[in-house]
């Protein structure tokens, strides 16, 4: 239940791919944790803690399987896949801002979680297809119970919004998250783009500020009293 | 009137808060309510939580201090990138590209949160805010507080003469880069470990090994004419976001950096090097850590020491420190790195709001040594979770006792949670402390950890010094893990599951009236006087906080009981993770 990486392209860096997943399920986790943590109901709390779990089993078996295929000899472990818990911020599968559950009407909600569990099952069936390389059995039956857990989540979704909002339209949402899938991917392919665009701008700000920069002389405090500075100050 | 006091985007963030007498009456970390590991992201919900609790606003919170000063933070490094990295350096970038994730927004995020027009906003020094912390714990004055750590608005290293709680002169300095906590990570980054979270494995991997390398590492930093003085050349963290270590340092090691998926088995030849490694930063890091305590004594003639800062975490070199001949007492707060910062810059306010309102000021004297603060309590809704209660709570020590004798492993989420890193019972899981195998077991089934890291002991104080030889100077630190000490010759064979490779344990001595001390004196009766204690967490998440996060985490480490205030619960089936 968070935004989707993007699938990779024919045999290009598929443990890279894989390790967007595996942050991207942990960030699910955290995020159907939040949720648990939110709803009044006992029975529903459960539910989604149990539903967490499986979230946490995923992103545990996306880190297994990047395993395995290096252990295979396929692709070269980086030192960016060491696993840090951070990284789910930085990568934006969890909003510094607040959780979706603090963000999102439950109605919102649960279209982002229909429309999300869908997109994600066809984005590992694409990952099954496109990486002719991910050979080894025990991966394949991992994705595929993968794929079963988030058919079952987008069912679930589905079943309680249609009791909750009988009269919305869930196409509609389904067609609103795809949109934005497509525009953040368009972002994503053309990060490289906006950084050369950027980069100089970067630079040039950097010529300025630096000058100004050095100028500064940030106070020193030896042998003064610490309790005695302005505590007010930010320098 | 209340006095927060907030500490964020650098390392673990969190938010700690003071009562109008200057009591810590609160303190979380925004880790245990986001579950991610280390946030440092803004603490959005530990401070809603404080709000909640205790129905803070602008009507009755006096100040609001930041830990450290955020435009010094970001310009002292940038000076340096500046100075001495060609335009294009990937640092000098990301600084620029970053500005608006860094302290430099502190007042924008605070203001989303809470009102803060009619509040005075201070802002501390870091260091200073790291002595403080230390302050709120102990304050038989005077001292000389020896802060060092990565990198705190300006400074890696200080020393403070703490002559009274109004009077803290600052005598010395490290300026950025010379950073005995940068050399550390940078050794943390070089054996495959995330920085700001692998620094104590590399701690307890350096036990396996000798400091071969030790010369070789000694000439990258060194501490002379009273300076601390690293050559940056074989450190990257000067000029480089994806790597602290240079090639030279490569060089010197004459074996590639770890990359995270090599496995570290005891005994093959490549753990060897890389121990061998582990150990020589870390002597090098105690003679240095040696030199600047003495330094410290010169300049003080004090032998009460304060020590804080994230190098204050490394036990093993706390207690080398402690037998240096000029020390009587080592005092370490429970929370030395910066997420305890936020208790010394809450103390700075109140301190600075009795300054301006007091002429005859007097320095407090009534702090408690509170390890657990704040009034949190997990709901007790367990039964609806798939639990039986098979004690209330009368009886549930007893109980817990009993499974303890018949090598259970027991979970617990107690009340409020602890402060520090270190679990000392309230989020702990533990069990019998004389069975190594089940230690084994806890260590590499359920918490998934290394091997070679070891597992703490917890020991009532009677037992403490038939077990242990014990240093006084460091009494203090033994009630929250701070220092290592080193098990009686006599004893060695029955508690060999809690002492380390090198004949070491990290004991946490407790009283009865705490929980574990409780336990301990039922276990008596079992001939079992030490209980193996470790934090209530998988490997890589943050200790558990409230039910939901128990719930889960009993699941995935498939752990059946767990005790908490309301009783002790039996989990009646297991959920697939």
């Amino acid at each position: 239940m968070t935004y989707i990486p993007y699938p990779p392209k024919e045999g290009k860096d598929l443990l890279g791919t894989l390790n967007e997943f595996a942050y991207a399920e942990y960030g699910s986790f955290l995020e159907v944790l939040a949720v648990a943590k939110k709803v009044e109901s006992p029975r529903r709390k459960f539910g989604f803690i149990k539903h967490a779990l499986e979230e946490y089993r995923h992103s545990s078996l996306f880190f297994n399987i990047i395993s395995n295929q290096a252990k295979r000899g396929i692709g070269k472990f980086k030192r960016e896949y060491r696993y840090f818990p951070q990284n789910v911020i930085i990568k934006g599968y969890v909003d510094k801002e607040g959780f979706l559950v603090e963000k999102l009407s439950l109605k919102n909600l649960i279209e982002f979680v229909y429309a999300n569990e869908l997109m994600v099952k066809e984005t590992f069936d694409r990952l099954k297809k496109i990486n002719s390389i991910l050979r080894d059995e025990e991966s394949i039956n991992i994705l595929n119970s993968m794929m079963e857990d988030e058919l079952d989540h987008h069912g679930q979704a589905k079943r309680f919004y249609e009791i909750k909002f009988p009269h919305s339209k869930l196409q509609i949402a389904l067609k609103k998250e795809r949109f934005k899938r497509n525009f953040r991917l368009i972002n994503f392919h053309n990060i490289k783009l906006l950084n050369k665009i950027f980069d100089p701008i970067i630079n040039f700000l950097i010529i300025c500020f630096g000058k100004i920069v050095n100028l500064i002389s940030i106070p020193d405090s030896n042998n003064e009293n610490l309790m005695a500075l302005n505590p007010k100050s930010v320098i | 009137m209340f006095y927060l006091g907030i500490s964020a985007y650098f390392h673990d963030s969190s938010v700690a808060l003071s009562d109008a007498e200057g009591n810590l009456v609160d303190f979380k970390k925004e880790e245990w309510l986001s579950r991610i590991k280390g946030d440092k992201t803004f603490p959005r919900l530990a401070l809603q939580e404080l709000i909640n609790s205790f129905n803070l606003s602008e009507e009755n919170i006096q100040s609001i201090t930041f830990y450290e000063k955020p435009v010094r933070s970001w310009i002292s490094v940038l000076k340096h990138s500046i100075k001495n990295n060609p335009l294009s350096n990937d640092l000098t970038r990301n600084y620029f590209k970053n500005v608006w994730n860094s302290s430099m927004r502190f007042q924008m995020d605070l203001s989303k949160y809470i009102k803060i027009k009619k509040i005075s906003l201070l802002y501390s020094d870091h260091h200073l805010s790291h002595t403080l912390s230390n302050l709120y714990y102990y304050n038989n004055f005077p001292f000389v507080s020896v802060v060092v750590d990565g990198y705190g608005d300006k400074y890696c290293t200080s020393i403070h003469h703490v002559k009274s709680d109004k009077e803290i002169i600052n005598l010395w300095n490290s300026e950025y880069p010379n950073s005995l906590g940068l050399f550390y990570s940078a050794i943390t980054d070089f054996l495959g470990f995330s920085i700001n979270e692998g620094e104590y494995k590399v701690m307890g991997l350096a036990s396996f090994g000798q400091p071969k390398f030790y010369e070789n590492l000694k000439k990258t930093i060194k501490f002379e004419d009273n300076k601390l003085i690293t050559d940056t050349k074989y450190y990257d963290y000067v000029r480089r976001i994806d790597r602290s270590f240079s090639d030279l340092l490569t060089d010197l090691f004459e074996i590639e950096p770890r990359l995270p998926d090599v496995s570290l088995k005891i005994g093959e030849k490549k753990f060897q090097v890389y121990a061998d490694i582990a150990a020589s930063a870390q002597k090098v890091l105690e003679e240095l850590l040696f030199s600047i305590f003495q330094h410290a004594y010169n300049l003080t003639k004090e032998r009460k020491f304060l020590f804080s800062g994230g190098v204050a975490m490394n036990s093993a070199a706390v207690r080398k420190c402690s037998k240096l001949k000029f020390i009587d007492q080592l005092n370490i707060p429970p929370s030395p790195g910066d997420s305890g910062a936020a208790i010394g810059a809450s103390y700075f306010g109140f301190l600075n709001e009795r300054k301006n309102k007091f002429n005859n000021f007097v320095s407090k004297n009534n702090i408690k040594n509170n390890l657990f603060p704040g009034k949190y309590k997990p709901k007790d809704n367990f039964l609806e979770f798939g639990f039986d209660k098979i004690a209330d709570t009368d009886t549930s020590l007893n109980e817990t006792s009993k499974l303890i004798a018949k090598n259970e492993i027991i979970a617990t989420c107690y009340g409020n949670i602890e402060t520090g890193p270190r679990a000392l019972g309230h989020r702990s899981l533990i069990c019998n402390a004389h069975n190594s195998e089940l230690i084994k077991k806890l260590n590499s089934e359920i918490k998934k950890r290394s091997l070679f890291r070891p597992t703490a002991p917890t020991i009532l104080k009677e037992y403490a010094e038939k077990y242990f030889y014990l240093e006084n100077s460091l009494m203090n630190c033994y009630m929250h893990m701070a220092a290592t000490v080193t098990p009686k010759a006599g004893v060695l064979e029955n508690i060999r599951g809690v002492v380390h490779i090198d004949n070491t344990s990290r004991i946490q001595i407790c009283n009865e009236t705490q929980l574990l001390g409780k336990i301990l004196s039922i276990l008596k009766k079992f001939d079992i006087y030490l209980i193996a204690n470790t934090s209530f967490n998988i490997s890589s998440d943050p200790m558990v906080y409230d039910e939901i996060d128990a719930v889960a985490a009993l699941h995935i480490m498939k752990i059946k009981y767990l005790l908490t205030e309301n009783g002790l619960f039996k989990k009646k089936f297991e959920i697939r993770v």
